[in-house]
């Protein structure tokens, strides 16, 4: 077996956390139920990715199954990286029949005819989600193992997560492969980035929780409600005002749990607006600023604000829109239509 | 002493004089008196004259509540039995028609801006999922928000009928997902009841129009490794409309398709073109 396959197995042991490695080998399926159980997995992971190298060599691992097995550890930690979303578009209308073995055997020929030191995996999942891991070399070098790069598509949908890691100028030629595999014309990257790629897919697939106005009642889900005050001297002078902001707030966010995104940016090309006498600026030229929002859960921060009695009630539409544009980095210029940038269509 | 002095000679003039004035004093605090006391009586009436009133005004309060406590609990005890439970069967009566609305599958509600449809889907008598459109009426008709899943081609369908036809849209897209769900709930069925006789994974895709899957059959002790590919080539159809059965192993064949297609037309019920290899 080859040393750096042994080194890179050796890593991606390393990586995974001592209780779950078991499992993770297990799904793996390359060493044998019996291999693995002389494995003692109470030791430091030092050793036990040394065991684990060990067995491997007596299976003579290559760099394929070793690549399996990444993407396994980044399926099961998909929010280790930082993923964005890309969607595609195409002008036909014709059925698609998306073929996996199809799809596959072209967008491995396309990305090897214009590089051929790459390496390709893919694997599928149950939810029509196909992972795709590709390790990057140059015309000159081999492919570089720690330099990956994930994509995640799920067929006949336009929109593909990729997480590009290091090496950017790849890119274009990664895009250029998923265009012709799934038949599409082109892809553009949406303004859309967080590190919790099932929020993402939540986002551009609208599985999020959105409030709709039906008659049909629906049984209304029974959210932990603090029992009011036991003691009877204690009144609520605000009540109705309360209400109103639980019910503004329930109308814009939904009833469910908010998609994870870590921060939303915004970059200001406004006019600075002050007292004319004030001139505070000499020239009248855009105010450049950016704001960025950050959290370990933005939207659930923003849906809990007016409640916690630190904004008003209905927040700006700046920030409530963010699930529905299925963007988190605006740019707003001056004048009538606040944002800028394309459209994504709902 | 007066006596003494009465039998004085210019004294009787001044106890004249005295006396007149005194009974002058007296006769003026009898009046002040006799005032003092008209007032009081006076005083004293209209007091009493309050009394009465506040008494009156008592009786009215009390004879009111007495009066309202007097018709609930005379008069509600007919009506209570039949107030209450017809404002209950009318809640039933207003439930069951929302719930017939939702079950034929397309309902909508009026908003502020528009109007709310929800589309729910079934497939054999087995409710499925529900999708939403919020759609805004000015200044044309557009889609606001909804829950259609991306693969459906959602977009296309609204160029085509949204302005012109809106019942049409809101068929053709019924159809749509009507059938998605079909077929999405055969492809798991088959998982489910045929696992055994499946070998590996059941290949499909987001749209479920597309199912590859490998199987055996088994006669005097030989197996046939079947491969059946699934084409739905019609998205607004849960049945396929075009079947491609291959076997890996040829040879006294004939009649093994046969059995193949009973498997099938069990489980899917379909009924289609069929190419045998």
């Amino acid at each position: 077996m080859d040393e750096t396959v042994a080194e890179y197995i050796r890593r991606t042991v390393l990586k995974i956390p001592r209780d779950e490695i078991k499992t993770m080998l297990q799904k793996w399926g390359f060493l044998s139920e019996t291999q693995l159980q002389t494995i003692n997995f109470h030791q430091i992971k030092e050793n036990i990715s040394q065991d684990v190298v060990q067995l491997c060599e007596e299976n003579s691992a290559d760099i394929k199954q070793a690549a399996v097995l990444d993407i396994i550890y980044n399926h099961i930690y998909p929010n280790k990286r930082v993923w964005s979303v890309y969607q595609m578009n195409k002008t036909g209308e014709e059925t698609e029949f998306f073929d996996l073995t199809d799809f596959k055997k072209k967008f491995k020929r396309r990305l090897r005819s214009a590089l051929k030191n790459v390496t390709i995996n893919f694997r599928e999942y149950e939810d029509n989600a196909v992972w795709i891991r590709i390790a990057w070399g140059t015309p000159y070098t081999k492919p570089n193992q720690y330099k990956t790069s994930y994509v995640v598509y799920h067929s006949q949908t336009p929109y593909v997560f990729i997480s590009a890691s290091v090496l950017k100028s790849n890119l274009p030629l990664l895009c250029q492969a998923l265009v012709v595999a799934s038949s599409y014309h082109d892809i553009r990257e949406m303004e859309l980035r967080s590190h919790s790629l099932n929020s993402l897919k939540d986002i551009v697939f609208k599985r999020y929780s959105q409030n709709f106005q039906t008659y049909y009642p629906r049984p209304l889900q029974e959210r932990n409600v603090a029992p009011e005050n036991a003691d009877l001297r204690i009144i609520q002078e605000n009540r109705s005002e309360k209400e109103r902001i639980q019910r503004v707030n329930r109308e814009v966010f939904g009833d469910g749990p908010q998609p994870k995104l870590e921060f939303a940016q915004y970059k200001l090309e406004t006019m600075f607006k002050s007292d004319p006498k004030m001139d505070v600026l000499d020239k009248k030229e855009p105010f450049r600023c950016l704001v960025k929002f950050s959290s370990p859960h933005l939207l659930e921060s923003l849906k809990s604000l007016a409640p916690a009695g630190m904004a008003d009630a209905p927040l700006s539409p700046l920030l409530t829109c963010i699930p529905q544009k299925a963007r988190n980095y605006f740019k707003i210029r001056e004048k009538k239509g606040f944002f800028s940038g394309s459209f994504v269509s709902p | 002493m007066e006596e003494g002095k009465a039998y004085s000679p210019d004294g009787v003039f001044a106890h004249l004089e005295m006396l007149e004035a005194r009974a002058y004093e007296a006769a003026v605090k009898q009046e002040e008196t006799e005032q003092q006391e008209e007032k009081l009586a006076r005083l004293k009436a209209r007091v009493q004259e309050l009394r009465l009133q506040r008494d009156e005004l008592r009786a009215k309060v009390d004879l009111q509540q007495k009066g309202q406590l007097g018709k609930e609990g005379v008069v509600s005890d007919p009506a209570q039995p039949s107030a209450r439970p017809v404002l209950e069967w009318k809640i039933k009566s207003v439930k069951a028609m929302l719930e017939v609305f939702y079950l034929t599958g397309i309902s909508g509600k009026l908003t502020k801006r528009g109007v709310c449809f929800c589309i729910s889907t079934a497939y054999q008598g087995t409710y499925l999922d529900s999708y939403y459109l919020d759609l805004l009426a000015k200044p044309q008709m557009q889609i606001h928000r909804h829950s259609v899943p991306i693969f459906i081609p959602l977009e296309q369908i609204a160029k085509k009928y949204l302005q012109t036809d809106i019942r049409r849209f809101l068929s053709v897209l019924s159809d749509h997902l009507n059938a998605y769900v079909g077929r999405r709930y055969q492809a798991d069925q088959l998982q489910e009841h045929f696992s055994d006789q499946i070998e590996g994974t059941l290949q499909r895709n987001s749209l479920c129009n597309l199912l590859v899957f490998n199987y055996n059959v088994s006669s005097e002790s030989k197996t046939f490794p079947f491969n059946a590919r699934l084409l739905y080539g019609d998205l607004c159809r849960s049945l396929p409309t075009e079947v491609i059965v291959s076997c890996a192993r040829v040879g006294q064949l004939c009649w093994c398709p046969v059995v193949v297609l009973q498997v099938w037309i069990r489980s899917v019920k379909t009924c289609c073109f069929v190419t045998i290899l």
